[in-house]
């Protein structure tokens, strides 16, 4: 049984009065909170170790030892995803760049399309569009439904024997919505067509199985995983990683260098090597580590069951003031532990509603996003519109957060409900 | 204020000396009035931060309104 008590009692963030009030964290679909041990792997690190690892590096102590933890973590996070191998896991900064990456070194004729959604975040639509404006190749969007949901004969519509990649994400950070990747991914195939999946909002809150799923790439950012900042990972299978391109080049990605005649021969490393250029966040990687060892022992499982209750009165209480529109499928067991909603009224701009809730409430700090989380085209679509300052707020929860939480938000959003009369 | 001023300071004093009080969802409006000063995300976060610290720091106040914020220039140099 998991002691949610003691789970937050991890977080000494959550712990204190920030300007005399407690602290309700409803951000976390932006950035997870870490727990001590997430910092302890990385004060580890910095404190004992501090020395190059990786491969070709320092083989002294101190490098071989950051080299066995590093590779340690690299198979906890193979492990988490259930990857074939470690070798298909490739160390990046954050989902961000593990999609550039695939955009960037894909293998694509002109005649060739790309397939991605009116919902994805930016990250998964705008290295497709700049490769594609590179290569003259096509760039193909499937709407997403007005709810957020999706349609999978419009993939079988978009999808054909020309697609070389389809970008997709599995849990928007925006309206929720739990993609149905499966189907995808098998329509998908069916034309020989890669599939990247964008896990930053899925892997940190319920089990991704990479094998199961049959997803050629998937990228996840270590931050909304309660690790550090400024890691994240990109899985690929490896017979595909071996065709893609070089990403970056110089130290790290070599086997050799032969200079022959006064000319540069480069033998390059295979995965994930062949991606890892340059001296690596290896704090960050033993912090991502400590990270997917604290999801793990929770369980997965039990995490995505709590969430799930949240998100079921989350929904409900917000629907129930008749106030405000919600964003995504209002089918909770349809999304992930967030909610987008705005004012019904057009009365004041969505980032007084997050200030409100960050200054105005007494005893609390509810701390939410308010925006347009990188999902402009979506926006536009449904008739929101981000040019002319239009938004929404989003709560989202995570591990940390309660059922008192829940109800005092909603408690906090009738009252606000109140002052829009 | 600051000498190393962030651009999106001086675009929130550019649009509260053009409308002084304004709410949040004004001046969000006016912000293409001054294009060469109002950088960032068109959400408005950076404007937002930057008020914020304008009020921090005794040049701006806000109240809260039916409305939403208030946002009142009450000076705009050290005295």
């Amino acid at each position: 049984m998991v002691v949610w008590a003691r789970i937050r009692k991890d977080f000494p963030v959550l712990n204190q009065l920030y300007e005399g009030k407690s602290l309700i964290y409803f951000d976390s679909a932006c950035m997870a909170l870490k727990p001590v041990q997430v910092w302890e792997a990385m004060e580890y690190y910095y404190k004992y170790l501090g020395a190059c690892g990786g491969a070709g590096r320092s083989t002294h102590s101190l490098g071989e030892e950051t080299s066995l933890l590093t590779q340690e973590a690299r198979v906890k996070i193979a492990s988490f995803i259930n990857a074939r191998s470690q070798n298909e896991i490739i160390w990046t900064r954050n989902a961000t760049e593990g999609l550039n990456i695939i955009a960037a070194t894909l293998p694509i004729k002109k005649d060739e399309n790309i397939v991605t959604t009116s919902l994805e975040h930016h990250s998964g639509m705008l290295p497709f569009f700049k490769r594609c404006q590179e290569t003259g190749s096509e760039l193909r969007i499937v709407n997403a439904s007005p709810d957020g949901t999706f349609d999978v004969a419009d993939f079988e519509e978009k999808i054909d024997d020309k697609t070389k990649i389809v970008s997709f994400v599995h849990a928007s950070n925006l309206t929720g919505t739990i993609a149905p990747l499966e189907d995808v991914v098998k329509i998908s195939h069916e034309h020989g067509a890669w599939v990247v999946s964008d896990e930053a909002q899925f892997a940190p809150h319920d089990k991704l199985d990479v094998k199961k799923l049959d997803v050629d790439f998937s990228v996840l950012s270590i931050h909304k995983a309660c690790g550090p900042t400024g890691i994240g990972v990109l899985y690929g299978k490896y017979e595909l990683l071996e065709e893609l391109d070089m990403f970056l080049v110089g130290g790290d990605v070599i086997e050799d260098v032969v200079y022959e005649d006064g000319k540069i021969i480069p033998k390059y490393l295979p995965p994930p090597h062949k991606f890892e250029a340059g001296l690596q966040n290896y704090g960050g990687m033993l912090g991502a580590g400590a990270a997917i060892d604290y999801l793990q022992k929770i369980g997965m499982d039990n995490i995505h069951n709590r969430e799930q209750s949240f998100s079921k009165r989350l929904l409900e209480g917000i629907l129930e003031l008749e106030k405000f529109e919600v964003l995504g499928p209002l089918d909770y067991k349809q999304r992930a532990a967030l909610v987008s909603f705005r004012p019904k009224s057009d009365v004041m701009n969505h980032n007084d509603v997050t200030e409100y809730f960050n200054d105005m409430i007494p005893n609390h700090k509810i701390l939410m996003r308010s925006g347009n989380m990188c999902v402009h085209p979506f926006q536009y679509q449904i008739g929101i519109n981000p040019g002319k300052g239009e938004g929404v707020t989003r709560a989202s929860l995570y591990i940390y957060n309660t059922m008192d939480e829940v109800e005092i938000f909603l408690t906090e959003l009738e009252n606000f409900a109140r002052a829009l009369d | 204020m600051s000498e190393f001023k962030d651009q999106n300071v001086e675009c929130i004093v550019a649009i509260l000396k053009k409308k002084n009080p304004a709410t949040t969802k004004e001046i969000m409006a006016m912000r293409d009035l001054f294009p060469e000063l109002c950088a960032g995300c068109s959400s408005g976060g950076d404007v937002i931060l930057a008020g914020k610290q304008l009020v921090e720091e005794g040049f701006v106040e806000r109240k809260w309104t039916s409305e939403g914020f208030a946002w009142k220039l009450i000076k705009d140099s050290e005295e």
